[in-house]
């Protein structure tokens, strides 16, 4: 622990003062890329995305050799410096070389103006699944030393991170070849009510800006999977009809984009996976979907690793990158050894 | 063109007044122009092994060769790819549509293309053109395992450029549901009459209802019925539910009385072309052109104008055209007036 706590020390000064030395630690690099996938999105998102490239001891010092890549998708509500704050993704990946499992770990940016893109795709928030699984990991193949095939990239995420490890695993099973799945959010279809529609039609700009999570995250989602192009200034369509009910269609369009609701048209993908991971908290309160999840895989023949832990929905994510995450994918990636 | 008028009408009266006759519509071999070949061939789709159901994964399809296929041996070719209805099979559908004929009339004016015509039917009457454990996973099976035989057996333009994905009613759903899954694959579709656009959904008698249907008298059970269960195996596939495998979406209170299972709602929602339009923006956009067409008196009219005007929405453009005429009788004409001159505007034609 001494030493790994010095490793995060020497990193964070090797970011300070030297970032083109030799790399004895791993080290954490904010990049940008530029996203065609992300161009042109209402909410004016930006299609130049920072990442979070984190890259395992040794790096600087082997030049000839290459790396499987662990990919990690953030939760809503959250940037990425927020759960590098909290996870010290060099520490992880620094421990996970430490036991022999040398990976370069990505995180991009899932942020929005509605604080997350739910890793979909929508003309309204913008791109974000095809950003993620196309442009960001050729991004990473061509200015990193990666093993550039599936078997050496995994796919992982926490809450809505989770969703988007799950929804990208099904949609590019050419890409990815291991799934890890945290908490996942936005498994079973969601349901607008007149109630919901009518309050959020009723939010000002400035309402919005200053909204808690129970009061965006609708909206959010809204904007997301239920988008409408010509409805300024939110571009969204909550489905309220003049006579004060709901628009099935737009019911359909949330169901339409939820996992379990996705699962039975993408098993051939899923069961294409060397490995799937899944786990959430005791005491997580989306425990109840992450289960229905777990048991609706069990129920296809989808093989997968499941585990509940004594936890809540955010308490114990650094831990479990160290413990479950990064050894997860230390088993079942190409290291190309 | 009586020919056609009569195995117009001969396909409708099908549909309408035997529902417990066989089932699976059928018209006799149509004319083959002079110059024009078609070959027959056996795809294995490696998509369809294992599917519950026991449909073949060896399937057949038609394949149409324009009249210089045989004369200039270097030539390359774009290739459309014709997708059939419910309850009809490919070679069926092939005659229907005098394919050679299409193809023969398009290569006068110099619209030179190979067409294929693919038969995905299905123990259920048809396989929806989906992903599904149940019923095999068709997507792929026409986007990949298909589309790689007749690259790697025929001279085409083995590039998206030079593929269109075109089909009728159910054909027309798959046109939908496939090119928005697979837009690296094709570079233009057009859906004829297609069905099933709109979220399919149920009361509880209605679901009670399929749910009774005896596993062996699905032939039997009319063509609407047979539909629904076509796409409740095709969208709610459950290998751990024999004899049909899948769920069906009722369920039982606790109370003992029976609902809607709104989860199996959702799954079909997922399958829905119309639900599926605002997640794929960006697959439809990237299409080199979309058409889409519907006859005045199909009973599918309102269904196809939802999708239009849902494209419309998104700003996605497309052709769109209502012309005289019922879900059949002018789908052959169209398929060679319009469908293939269309393409021929926008696949990369070899030259």
């Amino acid at each position: 622990m001494a030493g790994r706590l010095i490793g995060i020390l020497a990193a964070g000064l090797a970011l300070l003062a030297a970032p083109a030395a030799a790399q004895d630690h791993a080290r954490a690099a904010w990049v940008t890329l530029h996203s065609k996938a992300m161009e042109g999105n209402l909410e004016g998102n930006t299609a130049d995305r920072t990442a979070l490239v984190v890259t395992p001891p040794g790096y600087d010092e082997h030049p000839g050799k290459r790396y499987p890549v662990v990919y990690f998708l953030h939760g809503y509500w959250a940037t990425p410096q927020m759960y590098e704050d909290m996870a010290k993704f060099e520490d992880a990946v620094q421990g996970a070389a430490e036991a022999g499992n040398e990976v370069i770990l990505v995180m991009p940016d899932g942020y929005s103006k509605l604080k997350g893109g739910f890793y979909s795709s929508s003309p309204t928030v913008g791109n974000y699944e095809a950003f993620v699984a196309e442009d960001l990991v050729a991004w990473v193949d061509a200015n990193y030393r990666t093993i550039a095939r599936r078997e050496a990239r995994g796919l992982s995420g926490h809450s809505m991170g989770g969703y988007g490890t799950m929804r990208l695993g099904m949609k590019y099973p050419g890409v990815f070849s291991s799934l890890y799945a945290m908490s996942s959010c936005c498994l079973s279809p969601m349901a607008m009510t007149a109630e919901t529609a009518t309050r959020i039609e009723g939010m000002s700009q400035e309402d919005i800006a200053k909204a808690d999570f129970g009061g965006l995250a609708q909206l959010s989602t809204l904007a997301t999977w239920s988008p409408d192009p010509t409805a300024p200034p939110n571009y969204i369509d909550t489905g309220l009809t003049d006579d004060g009910k709901i628009d099935p269609l737009v019911n359909a369009k949330l169901a339409a984009n939820a996992i379990l609701a996705m699962i039975p048209q993408h098993l051939p993908a899923l069961k294409a996976m060397n490995a799937i991971g899944l786990e959430a908290g005791d005491k997580d309160f989306l425990l109840a979907q992450n289960v229905a999840m777990h048991e609706e895989l069990a129920r296809y023949g989808v093989a997968h690793e499941w585990g509940t832990y004594d936890g809540d929905h955010g308490n114990r994510i650094a831990a479990r990158i160290r413990t479950e995450l990064l050894p997860f994918f230390g088993r079942h990636l190409d290291h190309g050894n | 063109m009586l020919n056609k008028a009569l195995a117009a009408l001969a396909a409708l009266a099908a549909l309408a007044v035997a529902p417990a006759a066989a089932q699976n519509i059928t018209a006799p071999p149509p004319p083959v122009p002079a110059g024009i070949t078609v070959e027959a061939v056996t795809v294995h789709g490696a998509s369809l092994e294992g599917n519950l159901e026991g449909n073949s994964a060896d399937r057949e399809a038609m394949v149409v060769l324009p009249p210089s296929y045989g004369k200039e041996p270097t030539r390359h070719y774009p290739v459309v790819y014709y997708l059939h209805g419910f309850a009809i099979d490919g070679r069926n559908f092939y005659n229907f549509m005098h394919v050679p004929e299409a193809v023969a009339h398009n290569a006068a004016a110099g619209r030179e293309f190979i067409v294929v015509v693919p038969d995905t039917l299905t123990r259920m009457g048809g396989s929806m053109y989906s992903s599904s454990v149940t019923t095999g996973d068709f997507r792929k099976f026409i986007a990949e395992d298909l589309v790689r035989y007749i690259d790697s057996h025929y001279r085409t333009i083995p590039t998206r450029e030079g593929r269109g994905l075109a089909g009728h009613s159910m054909g027309g759903y798959g046109t939908w549901v496939i090119g928005m899954s697979y837009p690296q694959v094709f570079d233009s579709i057009w859906a004829q009459s297609a069905c099933c656009v709109s979220p399919r959904t149920e009361t509880v008698e209605s679901a009670t209802a399929m749910a009774a249907v005896p596993h062996d008298k699905v032939d039997g059970s009319g063509f609407g019925m047979r539909a629904g269960l076509a796409s409740a195996v095709a969208w709610a596939p459950n290998p751990q539910n024999p004899p049909y495998f899948v769920d069906f979406p009722i369920k039982a209170n606790e109370d003992g009385t029976r609902a809607v299972d709104p989860l199996v709602i959702a799954k079909w929602a997922n399958n829905s072309p119309l639900a599926m339009v605002a997640s794929h923006v960006g697959a439809l956009r990237s299409f080199d052109a979309i058409g889409a067409d519907v006859g005045d008196k199909d009973g599918l009219i309102r269904d196809d104008t939802l999708i239009h005007e849902e494209l419309e929405q998104f700003g996605i453009a497309h052709d769109w055209a209502v012309y005289e005429g019922t879900h059949v009788d002018k789908i052959a004409q169209r398929f060679d007036q319009v469908v293939l001159p269309f393409f021929a505007r926008h696949l990369d034609m070899g030259r």
